[in-house]
């Protein structure tokens, strides 16, 4: 977990290193919940073993598999790649250039990632019978999920000594490799961070494929478990994917280790010279107004126009209310769940610096490489099959999935918080005569609050747009907003689909700004109420 | 020291992290209203002895008592709350959500007189016109006054400050330590500072202490610390020093600089010992052509300059003698830019000299304990 990490990777110079006795509550409680999120690879597993390794072997050595492996990679390395560069460019020419409206660009730019990859996917594909196969995707998708580069590399190069650019200067080294060696060679960890995200997201992706008619290991796995239920084949080809993820977040922990780009000068921070774009500067102003209009004005300008042209029914509105409380509840559940489950795991981690809490922390990261599908499925199967159906298709398994499948979300925010709030702090509180439950209370609480609340956010907003573990776990005749509009969307009721795809893109868009404003301040000072 | 029931005292104090000791038997008495000052190197464990007279560890045996209270020992273990033992921390530790007025009284009940007495713990810190700032508003200096007059506010029977200046710029530090100095003073409490800046220990405090290795090695007031170190090391820890060897002649110690007098105990004639020259006392004289050193009321010693650090008010010279390949000896002289390297000089010594027995030759190059060892016999 890089990335999303920017702000929490900045530890609290602690007290010299002091080796605390470890809390047995906090630990155990970590365990329990590292042990739930390691449940679906172990149900996974047992559905692999259940089914037989030669049979197994017999489903994955087949044409098939090739043509997924084929059509998912050379997918992800390109969208990966195009994500990379202009991620990239949009960060630099946002944070470190003169470019006119950067701040309302900083927003822009940023905002695409707030809408559903699924709903991008929707839009080109509703307009142009042309947006569709490989290319199709690879469109849709770099516009959907740039961001997931923008976001940290602007992080980094905000936080990044502009010294070291003057001293390459002075090397008599020229700008444009001084821009390829030294901004980049800086940003270099968050740019790698950014793309192992981009390139997780499009393994696990489902809903935008579909609609583009592009076959990956995630549809086809969709395929074979809610349509054909031939259950073996699913997990087989569930295996080689989690096995692809695994591969990405291995490769990025090999290529981190080789050096960190760190701040070395005195703590003093000095303004950074922006880059004078000259005559770049209309061009690149075009530039930018045609990304942020391919990102956003298209698939918004398609909802508007679908939801007009359609005449949306009158029954729509009573179920876009009914499929938002849907929405709301079970999200609002998980985020809940994932945040309070985070909080002793964070604690560990940042308080009880050991292997044991590393160990732990680490092992949630886990559930990164188990694409939301996989997890839906392993636990449905797992529930039906083993559990004699114990809580299939009921509110609660949804909850419980969401949970699970969204927590590093929610131990990025809480580790930041718990950051935040440093022993010390506590310490004070208590020599000034205040019990243990009062400095909860008064100190502790009101400093982590503002993380716990961002990361509930986060994990709301993740629930609110996710859609294919959805289709697969939501309880019979509940329908939420994303599900509703796929029932639309799939019978070509493009008219009824628009109002929920313009209803989901305004809970995401709004919240996540905010968050965005929330996360950029973070490593700033260490405590700023306002 | 005196130490008595009213003020705080500390017992045997042992304390490890997991099998690593860090307190091994500390003792320590402070008399109530007085500053005292714990000086070590890091690693000393001199910020888990302030912690656990904090209560924020309990110490695996030993006992700490205040007034005659006991604090901790083999049984009990009052919680940090109920000490009313003040910390201020090096970082300060002012709580971010708060303002300066909310920090300060934080630890006060509600009510009217929680204002009045917030209010006049501001003037006192001289900080009433920012009481509605954030801490991250204030400079270090204001932020570390504030940590102060929130803790002095709980009325606390002793204040512990953990390297309270040690993030301040070197420019702010002296001013804000005197400003912290006075207001401590004013409040009457009974203060305990950490450190490992010797300057901050020997201006700050009445009596210092300081920590080595898990165990208190001198506690003394702060111009007999620097006079008489109880062995080479602690001399060296304390204060620049010169070591130089010598002769015991009952009152006067033979030396290359002549027969000098002793400043305290009389160590039998013949015995060989080490000399603390402190570079203050070291007398550097310029020497015109390269003859033989003058004759004085002392023998002066022909030296040649290597090196001079100006510093302003005053310079830091090393010499090094032409006769005998010693070391360089370390001189503080008052403006002597004249110095500069390769000048023929003459050395002399000035006022009373401390000094040690020196173990026989064979155990010299040995490790500081055995220095230590044969120095607990005052010389």
């Amino acid at each position: 977990m890089t990335t999303t990490g920017i702000a929490a990777e900045r530890r609290i110079p602690a007290v010299p290193a002091r080796r605390r006795p470890l809390p047995w509550p906090l630990l155990g409680t970590s365990a329990a919940v590292a042990a739930v999120l390691l449940a679906p690879l172990a149900f996974l597993l047992i559905e692999a073993g259940g089914t037989g390794a030669g049979t197994i072997a017999h489903l994955i050595w087949r044409p098939l598999t090739a043509t997924l492996l084929w059509n998912t990679v050379r997918l992800t390395v390109v969208v990966t790649a195009l994500c990379a560069v202009i991620g990239t460019l949009t960060a630099w020419c946002v944070e470190c250039t003169d470019l006119p409206g950067r701040r309302i660009w900083a927003v822009l730019v940023v905002v695409p990632f707030a809408i559903p990859d699924f709903v991008v996917s929707f839009g080109w594909a509703s307009i142009s019978p042309l947006v569709q196969g490989f290319q199709g995707a690879v469109l849709v998708m770099t516009l959907a999920v740039y961001p997931l580069v923008h976001l940290p590399v602007a992080a980094s190069l905000r936080s990044a000594d502009p010294g070291l650019e003057d001293a390459a200067r002075s090397l008599g080294i020229g700008r444009v490799r001084v821009f390829l060696r030294v901004t980049v060679g800086q940003a270099r960890g968050a740019i790698l961070g950014g793309c192992v995200l981009v390139a997780l997201v499009i393994l696990a992706e489902y809903g935008a494929f579909e609609i583009l008619g592009y076959q990956t290991f995630t549809t086809e796995i969709f395929t074979e478990f809610q349509v054909s239920f031939n259950v073996p084949t699913a997990c087989a080809l569930s295996l080689v994917l989690v096995l692809l993820s695994c591969v990405i977040l291995g490769g990025e922990v090999g290529a981190r280790g080789a050096g960190r780009a760190q701040r070395t000068g005195p703590l003093a921070q000095r303004a950074r010279r922006r880059r004078r774009l000259g005559r770049a500067t209309l061009p690149v102003e075009a530039a930018m107004l045609m990304l942020v209009g391919l990102a956003l004005g298209v698939p918004v300008g398609a909802a508007v126009y679908w939801m007009v042209a359609g005449g949306a029914p009158s029954l729509t509105g009573v179920s876009i209310l009914d499929a938002g409380w849907h929405t709301a509840l079970y999200s609002g559940c998980a985020a809940a769940l994932a945040t309070v489950a985070a909080l002793p795991v964070a604690l560990l981690a940042v308080r009880h610096a050991g292997r044991a809490g590393q160990l732990l922390e680490r092992s949630t990261y886990t559930v990164l490489a188990m694409p939301g599908l996989v997890i839906a499925l392993a636990i449905s199967y797992f529930s039906e099959r083993y559990a004699g159906g114990l809580g299939y298709q009921t509110s609660v398994l949804m909850i419980a999935a969401y949970a699970i499948l969204f927590f590093p979300l929610a131990l990025v925010g809480v580790r930041a918080s718990v950051a935040h709030a440093p022993v010390a702090m506590e310490e004070a509180a208590r020599s000034l005569g205040r019990t243990p439950r009062a400095v909860f209370v008064r100190v502790t609480l009101p400093l982590i609050a503002p993380g716990l609340s961002a990361a509930f956010c986060l994990v709301f907003l993740a629930c609110a747009t996710e859609l294919t573990a959805t289709l697969v776990l939501v309880p019979t005749g509940v329908q939420t907003l994303a599900t509703q509009f796929w029932a639309y969307q799939q019978n070509l009721a493009y008219g009824q689909a628009a109002p929920f795809a313009l209803v989901i893109i305004a809970i995401a868009a709004v919240p996540s700004y905010i968050l965005a404003r929330y996360f950029d301040r973070l490593p700033g000072r260490t405590g700023d109420p306002r | 020291m005196s130490g008595g029931s009213d003020g705080l005292t500390v017992t045997d104090l042992h304390k490890a992290f997991g099998a690593h000791p860090v307190l091994r038997g500390v003792d320590l008495s402070v008399p109530e209203g007085a500053f005292a000052a714990v000086l070590g190197a890091s690693g000393s464990g001199k910020t888990t002895l302030l912690r656990v007279l904090a209560g924020f560890e309990r110490p695996d045996r030993g006992a700490v008592t205040v007034g005659g209270a006991i604090l901790d020992d083999a049984d009990r273990h009052l919680p940090a709350e109920r000490r009313r033992i003040g910390y201020v921390s090096q970082e300060g530790s002012l709580f971010p959500h708060l303002t300066v007025a909310g920090n300060v009284g934080f630890g006060l009940r509600r009510g009217r007189s929680r204002e009045r007495v917030v209010g006049h713990l501001l003037d006192l810190v001289g900080l009433s016109a920012l009481s509605r700032r954030y801490p991250h508003q204030l400079s270090g200096g204001q932020q570390q006054r504030v940590a102060l007059a929130r803790v002095l506010a709980v009325q606390p029977r002793i204040v512990l400050l953990d390297e309270p200046f040690a993030s301040l710029d070197a420019g702010l530090r002296a001013a804000v330590r005197a400003d912290i100095h006075a207001l401590l003073r004013r409040s009457g409490a009974t203060a305990v500072l950490v450190t490992h800046d010797q300057d901050e220990a020997l201006t700050f405090a009445d009596m210092v202490a300081v920590i080595r290795e898990g165990r208190m090695a001198q506690v003394a007031p702060p111009r007999d610390l620097y006079e008489t170190p109880v062995d080479p090391d602690l001399a060296q820890f304390v204060g620049e020093a010169n070591l130089i060897e010598g002769i015991s002649h009952g009152s006067t110690v033979e030396t290359r600089f002549g027969p000098l007098p002793l400043r305290d105990g009389r160590p039998p004639a013949g015995q060989a010992l080490t000399v603390l020259v402190r570079p203050e006392q070291l007398r550097v004289a310029a020497r015109a052509g390269s003859g033989p050193a003058e004759a004085g009321e002392r023998r002066g010693v022909a030296a040649r300059v290597v090196e001079l650090d100006f510093h302003g008010h005053d310079a830091v010279v090393r010499v090094v003698a032409e006769a005998g390949a010693a070391s360089p000896l370390i001189a503080r002289v008052a403006g002597e830019v004249s110095l500069t390297p390769g000048t023929p000089v003459t050395l002399t010594v000035d006022g009373p000299v401390h000094c040690w027995p020196r173990p026989p030759a064979g155990i010299r190059d040995g490790p500081p304990v055995a220095v230590l060892a044969v120095d607990s016999v005052e010389c």
